[in-house]
C-alpha cells in the first residue's frame, strides 16, 4: 500500500469532523481532528500534515482565514476546503487563496475518492521535488536547467553556459555523442535574452546535402520534384530566437559555406527562390568530431570554424566523471517513475558498482535508456543488476539465428557505432553513399546512442 | 437473538425492518465460507426510527451501528436495511462499518439499480449484498481499505467499482484476515 496521508479534520461539528476522520483511517490513512482554526494551527506546530480538510464556515476563525495561516505558516501542506451547497462564491474565494480543491457538503463518496488520489499524487511529487531540492542544497547532486551532475567538469560547463548566455556570440558545443549537448544547447537559449524566441534545432549528420539545404533554407513551390507547396527553412524559423546545428561536422564544405554566408550578411534566398530573406539568430553548433584535425584533413573550412567557434563549451564524457553517475540514474528512476505512476524503485548495490564501473560508450543518453528500461521492468521495487542492460554487453545467445536483414541491420549498426555515428565514414567503410546509408538507417529504425 | 441457551454465533446478520430474507441469507453463507466465519441470520429488528434523517430521507449509518453494538465478548453485528444509508459527510454509503469495533451496517436499497436506470438480475443484486458484507465485516475484524486491483477490500463507492471486484481479498488481505481471525473466540457464549 502507499504511504498514508497525515490528514488533519477541521470542522466545529463533532459529527462531521469524527466521521470523517473514521472513514479516513478506514480508508487507510492518518487522520486527527481539531475542531477550530486556532487548535488546527497548533497541532501544526507539533508535527506535518500532508493534507488539511477544512470547513469553511466556523466560529471565530473561519476556514478561509485558516486556509490563509496554513498557506502562510505551512506552504507544503494541501488544504481542501468543505463547503456546503449554495455557497460557491466561498469556494472560489478559496481557490484563489490556495485551496487545492473543494468539497460540497455531503461529499459524493466517489468524488472524495478520487480527491483524496489526486492529493496523494500531489503528495508524492511535492516530496520528490523537495528530496531533489534538498539534494542540490546539500551539494549532493548540482542541477541546471534540465542537466545533473556535481562532477568539476559539469560545473565548469554551468558556469560557461552562464558566461556565453549573456553574450550574443556563436557557440560551439564539443562532445561525444550522448553527453547532453542539445542540452547545453538550450540552456544557452533560455538563459540568453532570446529566450522568449524560439529555439530551432536540426542534426545535420542525418540528411542528405539536399534535403539539409532545403530544411535550412526553405524552398519555393516547384523547385524540384516534391516541392508540392513553399516552405519555411529553419534558418527562417529561427528568427528572433537560437539556431542549433547539432552534427556540424557532418555538413559539405559547400553548405559551410552557404551558411557563413547567412553569418556574414545575415540573408540568404530559399531554393529556388529569387527573394532574398533575412533572419536574426544565434547560431549554436555541436560536433562530436575532432574539427581542427578535420580543418587539417581539408574536410571542414577554417574560416567556417572560426565564425562558429567565438565561444567554446566542452562537455565530458560520462566515464570522466563518474561520481556524477548515480545521482543521474537516481534522477532518471525519479523521472521514469513518475511518468510510469510507479514507486521509484531503489537501486541495489551491485547494480550501483556496475553503473559506476560501466564504460558509457553512449554516454548520459545511454544511462538514460538503461534506467527507463530498469523503471519499466522493476517489479520489487528495486533495481538490480538483472534489470539493467548494457549497450557494450557483446552478442548474447541466439543472437546467431538472425535472419539476413537482421544480420544487415546489426552490421550497420556496429559499423555507425565503430565509426561514432558519422554517417560519411560509415557510409565509406560499407562501401555504399551516404543517402542510401541514411535510407538503411531509416528503414531499420536505428538511432544513434 | 439466539433460541434458548444456544451458544450465540460469531456474527449475527440482523435484518433491519422489512429486508429480502434471501439477501440476509445469501450475505451470512458468504460470511461463513469466504472468512470461515460463524455467521447466522436472526429475528428481525424494527426498522431503527431514531436513525432517520428526515431531511435527506436516508438513515444515518452512524447511529444504526451504535445500536447494533454489543459489549465485548458478544457477536459481531453486520445490519441489513432495505433503505437508503447515509453519513453526516457523504451522500449515500453502501455500507458502514467500525473498524476494528463490534458492528458495521449495510443497505440494498441501491444494490438493484441496473445500467441506464433498470433493475439489475436477481443474481447481481445478491452478488453485491454479499461484497458489501464481506467487505464491512472485513473492516469490524480491523482490515483497512486495499489498494489492489479487484481485492474485495478496495474502496468502492458506487456499483460500477463494485461489480469490478473479484468475489475475494488479495492475497495480502486474506494473510492479514487470517490473523485478525485467530482474535475472535470460536464462537461467542450465550448471552
Amino acid at each position: 500500500m502507499s504511504t498514508p496521508l497525515q490528514v488533519l479534520v477541521v470542522d466545529d461539528e463533532l459529527a462531521m469532523r469524527e466521521s470523517i476522520a473514521a472513514w479516513l483511517i478506514q480508508d487507510g490513512q492518518q487522520a486527527a481532528k481539531a475542531e477550530g482554526g486556532r487548535e488546527a494551527l497548533a497541532m501544526m506546530e507539533q508535527r506535518e500534515f500532508d493534507l488539511a480538510l477544512v470547513d469553511i464556515k466556523m466560529p471565530g476563525m473561519d476556514g478561509i482565514e485558516l486556509l490563509r495561516r496554513i498557506k502562510e505558516g505551512h506552504p507544503d501542506t494541501l488544504v481542501i476546503i468543505i463547503t456546503a451547497y449554495g455557497s460557491i462564491e466561498s469556494a472560489v474565494e478559496a481557490m484563489k487563496a490556495g485551496a487545492s480543491d473543494y468539497l460540497l457538503k455531503p461529499f459524493d463518496p466517489e468524488h472524495l475518492m478520487l480527491l483524496l488520489e489526486k492529493m496523494g499524487r500531489q503528495r508524492r511529487l511535492m516530496q520528490e521535488n523537495q528530496m531533489l531540492r534538498q539534494r542540490l542544497a546539500e551539494g549532493q547532486m548540482a542541477g541546471f536547467e534540465d542537466m545533473v551532475g556535481g562532477s568539476q567538469d559539469m560545473l565548469k560547463v554551468f558556469d560557461q553556459i552562464e558566461e556565453v548566455a549573456a553574450t550574443d556570440a556563436p557557440v560551439l558545443i564539443v562532445g561525444e555523442t550522448g553527453t547532453g549537448k542539445e542540452l547545453v544547447a538550450r540552456a544557452i537559449h533560455n538563459r540568453s535574452a532570446r529566450s522568449f524566441g524560439p529555439f530551432v534545432a536540426i542534426n545535420c549528420g542525418a540528411q542528405s546535402e539536399s534535403l539539409l539545404e532545403s530544411e535550412l533554407f526553405g524552398h519555393e513551390r516547384g523547385a524540384f520534384t516534391g516541392a508540392v507547396k513553399a516552405r519555411r527553412g529553419r534558418l527562417e524559423m529561427a528568427d528572433g530566437g537560437t539556431l542549433f546545428l547539432d552534427e556540424v561536422g557532418e555538413i559539405s564544405q559547400k553548405m559551410q559555406v552557404s551558411l557563413l554566408r547567412v553569418l556574414e550578411d545575415g540573408s540568404f534566398l530559399r531554393v529556388g527562390g529569387g527573394q532574398p530573406l533575412t533572419s536574426d539568430f544565434r547560431l549554436i553548433c555541436a560536433t562530436h568530431r575532432n574539427l581542427p584535425e578535420l580543418i587539417s584533413a581539408g574536410e571542414f573550412r577554417q574560416d567556417f570554424y572560426y565564425r562558429t567557434n567565438v565561444f567554446s563549451v566542452t562537455v565530458p564524457p560520462l566515464r570522466q566523471r563518474r561520481e556524477d553517475v548515480i545521482p543521474l540514474a537516481e534522477h532518471f528512476i525519479a523521472v521514469f517513475a513518475q511518468e510510469t505512476g510507479k514507486v521509484p524503485p531503489e537501486l541495489e548495490d551491485k547494480a550501483r558498482r556496475a553503473l559506476i564501473s560501466y564504460s558509457w560508450p553512449g554516454n548520459v543518453r545511454e544511462l538514460r535508456n538503461i534506467m527507463e528500461r530498469a523503471v519499466i521492468v522493476s517489479k520489487s521495487g528495486f533495481i538490480g543488476l538483472e534489470q539493467l542492460t548494457f549497450l557494450d554487453e557483446g552478442p548474447k545467445p541466439g543472437s546467431t539465428a538472425l535472419s539476413l536483414a537482421e544480420m544487415e541491420t546489426e552490421h550497420i549498426r556496429r559499423v555507425l557505432q565503430a565509426h561514432g555515428w558519422n554517417i560519411t565514414q560509415a557510409a565509406a567503410t560499407l562501401g555504399i553513399d551516404r543517402t542510401t546509408l541514411g535510407r538503411k538507417i531509416k528503414k531499420a529504425g536505428l538511432r544513434s546512442p | 437473538m439466539t433460541a434458548g441457551g444456544a451458544p450465540a454465533p460469531q456474527v449475527e446478520v440482523v435484518p433491519l425492518g422489512r429486508v429480502n430474507s434471501t439477501a440476509a441469507q445469501v450475505v451470512a453463507a458468504n460470511l461463513q465460507a469466504l472468512l470461515e466465519l460463524d455467521a447466522m441470520v436472526v429475528e428481525p429488528w424494527p426498522e431503527p426510527a431514531q436513525a432517520l434523517v428526515a431531511a435527506r430521507g436516508q438513515y444515518d449509518a452512524g447511529i444504526i451501528m451504535q445500536e447494533l453494538a454489543t459489549p465485548q465478548g458478544g457477536p459481531l453485528r453486520l445490519g441489513l436495511m432495505g433503505k437508503d444509508l447515509c453519513v453526516p459527510f457523504l451522500t449515500y454509503v453502501l455500507g458502514e462499518s467500525q473498524l476494528g469495533g463490534r458492528a458495521a451496517v449495510m443497505s440494498l436499497h441501491r444494490l438493484s439499480e441496473g445500467e441506464g436506470g433498470s433493475r439489475a438480475p436477481r443474481h447481481v443484486m445478491l452478488e453485491r449484498a454479499a461484497k458489501v458484507g464481506l467487505h464491512e465485516i472485513a473492516h469490524v475484524l480491523g482490515l483497512e481499505h486495499c489498494r489492489t486491483a479487484g481485492c474485495l477490500m478496495r474502496f468502492s463507492a458506487g456499483l460500477t467499482t463494485l461489480d469490478r471486484l473479484h468475489m475475494g481479498f488479495c492475497p495480502a488481505c486474506q494473510r492479514d484476515l487470517t490473523r485478525l481471525r485467530m482474535d475472535l473466540p470460536a464462537r461467542a457464549p450465550a448471552r
